[in-house]
This record gives structure tokens, C-alpha cells and sequence, in this order.
């Protein structure tokens, strides 16, 4: 029974380990994360139809590619995909580069629309009114945020790839953890202490104190 | 003041990655509108979301696709919502949203003499509830069938597994037996969130738990 869990599970999520590095390699010169902020900033200050495109170009299949992966058939993840990039060109004037790169607010943006469309239900949001906003080393610097994006990827490579698994399968497979727990054939504690080990090594690479 | 018991990372990171229930996101977010260290963690889990997405092999969308999308950045768009006015007694706006207004404007239903509750919604077998106990009310024993997370608002409990204050939120499973005793002082205010019904102990509660959603 575990043979056939761990023949099942494990390569389906091994190939997003293996594929990274091959098509981050295949790109002739993949636009840096400041160049895609900077698209970004130029969508909202002057509407700028060539920037948003490149953003398109640029993230559009990836979030088809996020949507799909939980679940969502092809022509649903593209037109939700065609959605998020619409919803970037409206909302452009909220980015903040000091708070988020391009990519984490269109991860936010894909994951909100899915919950919206896809399980429709709508998201508990946080509102900044209902406390002071945080005064934290990295919370208004955008050269300090490009720099723990920076530290951010190596740690994310750096980690043991049992915790980067449940790290990623929190992200792309739509399951509870227990569930994750079952088909990987370990106690829900494991699941549990390794996200904890996870988050400690990424706080640290970034100097924030647990 | 400062909070002793956190969600698990892998409560937030179920809020953060979108995978949470409406109910169990709207507890983790009324925690972390109380809780700068967790708000943090949740902010540092959207930009591992952010590089993941990054990484992710690109799946090509159809040629006509960037023109499509081109051809309606004009289509007008809903008038933004004005701004929320402010909460008047400090109801953080997450569970503002679901009361349409501030925790003193509940109107609370009795539940005897010193227990009094607000069905806020049900999706499937969970349920999100206010609870409001009076100083040293004592809910009856129960264990659990599902999960049970509690998030105290105003006042405190103790129970077995220790005291909670506001901003604290509680976790119990199938594991936990407890009869949580409201603190004395001021009225006890929980958000509460249950996947199954309770199982109570006394026979009473065990015939009334089940009318009142319990």
C-alpha cells in the first residue's frame, strides 16, 4: 500500500522540482524581478499597453499553469488567467513595490480569483485600517524587498526537498494537510513539523526572529 | 495583552495559499488582525507563493489570447467601493464584514441564562458562531467530532489546555475533552468555528446542542 502511495504521489510533484531549473536555463534572458516591477509601475503610472503586454506575456501561462495544477481544466485556468491579467490592469495604481514583488501580488491576485471563481466562496480579508502598519526593517524599502526576494529564492532552493515538497503541495495541491499526510504515508505531525522546520529556515535567511 | 496561542503554520499557510475554508479563513484572519507576528508569517508565506508561481513551467495560452485581454482594458469597470467608515469599538473588519457592523450592534440569541450565540454562516458541515458567556459561565463538557477553533474576542477562558485571552485562538480535535469556564470580570466573546457538531456529555446539552447548531 505505501509502495503504491509513494509510486502514485512523489512523481507528481517531482517534475515541478525537476522543470524549474531546465526552463529558467531555456529562456533566452528572463526578465529580472525588478525589470517585472518596473512594467508594473509603468502599467499604472502612464497605462502603458506594451508594458502590460510583456506582464502578460510573462505571467499569463504561469498562472494558467498555477490554476491548472489545482485542479482547474485548460479553457477555465486560461480565461481566470486572461481575468487576474485583467484584474492587474485595473488595479494597477494599488502595486506597491515597497510591500510585494510583481509576482507575489499576482500569486495573491490568481489565488483570490480562484476562490472567487472556482470555489465560490469569497475571502475573509485583513484591513490595514484595523492596526498600525508594521514598522518591520524590510516593510517600506523597495531596494531591501528586491534584496530578500534575492534571499528568498536561494532559501527556497536551499531547503531539504522533504520540506520543500509540503511547501509546494500547500501551494498546488488544493488538500488539507491530513490529506497530504495520508498519501505521502506519514503522521499529519511529520507534515506539521516539517512546514514548521520550513518557515524557520526561510524567516532566518530573511533575518526575521521567530 | 500579548498573545500566547498562534494558529500553526499550517493553518496560515492553508489562509495564505487559498486552500482554507471561508470559516477557518475568517478566524486565521480576525487572529492576525490582532497578531503582528502572524500577519508577518502570512506576508513572508504570499512571497513563497510569489516565487513558486515563478518557477512554475509556463502553460501557453491560445495565440488570440493577449489581444482579447487587450481589446477590454477599455470595457468600463464597477465604481470602486468608498472606504469602510471605521470600526467603533474595534471589530476587526474581517468578521465586520460578516456581522455588517461592529461586535456591540450583535443582536445575540439567549441560549439560557447566561450563554448567548449569532449563527454568522454554515458551508457544509462547518459552522462559524459568535459566543457570548457571561463572567464564570461554564460550557458543559464535550469532545469533538470534527475541529473546533475559538478565538476570543473579548474576556477570557480557562480550560485544561490553558487560559486564552483576546486575540488567542484555540484548537481542539477529537482528542480534546473540555469544558471551557468563562473568566470572571466581563462578558466572554468568542468566534468560534466547528467542521462537525459537538459531542456533549450532559444529557440536556446532548438534546439542545443539536437545535441550536451546536
Amino acid at each position: 500500500m505505501l509502495a503504491h502511495v509513494q509510486s502514485c504521489e512523489f512523481p507528481r510533484f517531482r517534475p515541478v522540482l525537476r522543470r524549474a531549473a531546465p526552463v529558467r536555463l531555456a529562456m533566452t534572458r528572463p526578465p529580472e524581478a525588478l525589470a517585472l516591477d518596473a512594467l508594473l509601475r509603468r502599467v499604472a503610472q502612464t497605462r502603458d499597453r506594451a508594458a502590460f503586454a510583456a506582464l502578460f506575456d510573462h505571467f499569463a501561462p504561469r498562472i494558467k499553469s498555477y490554476l491548472m495544477r489545482l485542479g482547474a481544466p485548460a479553457a477555465q485556468a486560461e480565461d481566470l488567467a486572461q481575468e487576474a491579467m485583467l484584474s492587474l490592469w485595473r488595479k494597477a495604481h494599488l502595486f506597491d513595490p515597497a510591500k510585494a514583488s510583481a509576482a507575489t501580488w499576482l500569486f495573491t491576485i490568481a489565488r483570490n480569483l480562484r476562490i472567487d471563481a472556482i470555489r465560490r466562496e469569497k475571502r475573509p480579508e485583513l484591513d490595514p485600517q484595523d492596526f498600525q502598519p508594521e514598522a518591520g526593517p524590510d516593510a517600506d524599502d523597495a531596494i531591501t524587498l528586491a534584496s530578500d526576494e534575492v534571499r528568498l529564492r536561494e532559501a527556497l532552493k536551499d531547503l531539504p526537498p522533504d520540506q520543500a515538497m509540503v511547501i509546494q503541495q500547500s501551494f498546488f495541491a488544493d488538500k488539507p494537510h491530513s490529506q497530504i499526510a495520508d498519501e505521502l504515508g506519514i503522521p499529519l505531525g511529520t507534515v506539521k513539523s516539517r512546514l514548521r522546520l520550513a518557515m524557520v529556515r526561510l524567516k532566518s535567511a530573511l533575518g526575521n526572529t521567530p | 495583552m500579548s498573545i500566547r496561542h498562534h494558529p500553526d503554520e499550517s493553518l496560515l499557510l492553508a489562509y495564505a495559499s487559498g486552500t482554507a475554508d471561508e470559516a477557518t479563513g475568517l478566524i486565521i484572519a480576525t487572529h492576525m488582525a490582532f497578531c503582528p507576528q502572524c500577519r508577518q508569517t502570512v506576508t513572508l508565506m504570499e512571497k513563497i507563493g510569489g516565487r513558486l508561481l515563478e518557477t512554475l513551467p509556463a502553460a501557453p495560452l491560445s495565440r488570440q489570447a493577449l489581444d482579447a485581454t487587450l481589446a477590454r482594458l477599455d470595457e468600463p469597470v464597477a465604481v470602486a467601493v468608498p472606504p469602510r467608515a471605521p470600526s467603533k469599538d474595534g471589530t476587526p473588519q474581517p468578521l465586520r464584514a460578516y456581522l455588517g457592523g461592529d461586535l456591540s450592534g450583535v443582536r445575540w440569541r439567549r441560549m439560557g441564562p447566561s450563554l448567548a450565540y449569532k449563527p454568522l454562516f454554515r458551508r457544509g458541515g462547518i459552522s462559524a458562531k459568535l459566543l457570548r458567556g457571561a463572567p464564570g459561565t461554564e460550557v458543559g463538557a464535550h469532545t469533538h467530532r470534527g475541529m473546533e477553533y475559538t478565538l476570543v474576542l473579548a474576556g477570557g477562558f480557562c480550560d485544561v489546555t490553558g487560559r486564552y485571552g483576546p486575540g488567542d485562538l484555540q484548537v481542539a480535535d477529537s482528542h480534546v475533552r473540555h469544558s471551557p469556564i468563562a473568566d470572571p470580570g466581563e462578558d466572554c466573546i468568542n468566534l468560534a468555528v466547528t467542521t462537525a457538531p459537538l459531542k456533549f456529555e450532559n444529557l440536556i446539552q446532548k438534546i439542545a446542542g443539536p437545535l441550536f447548531g451546536f
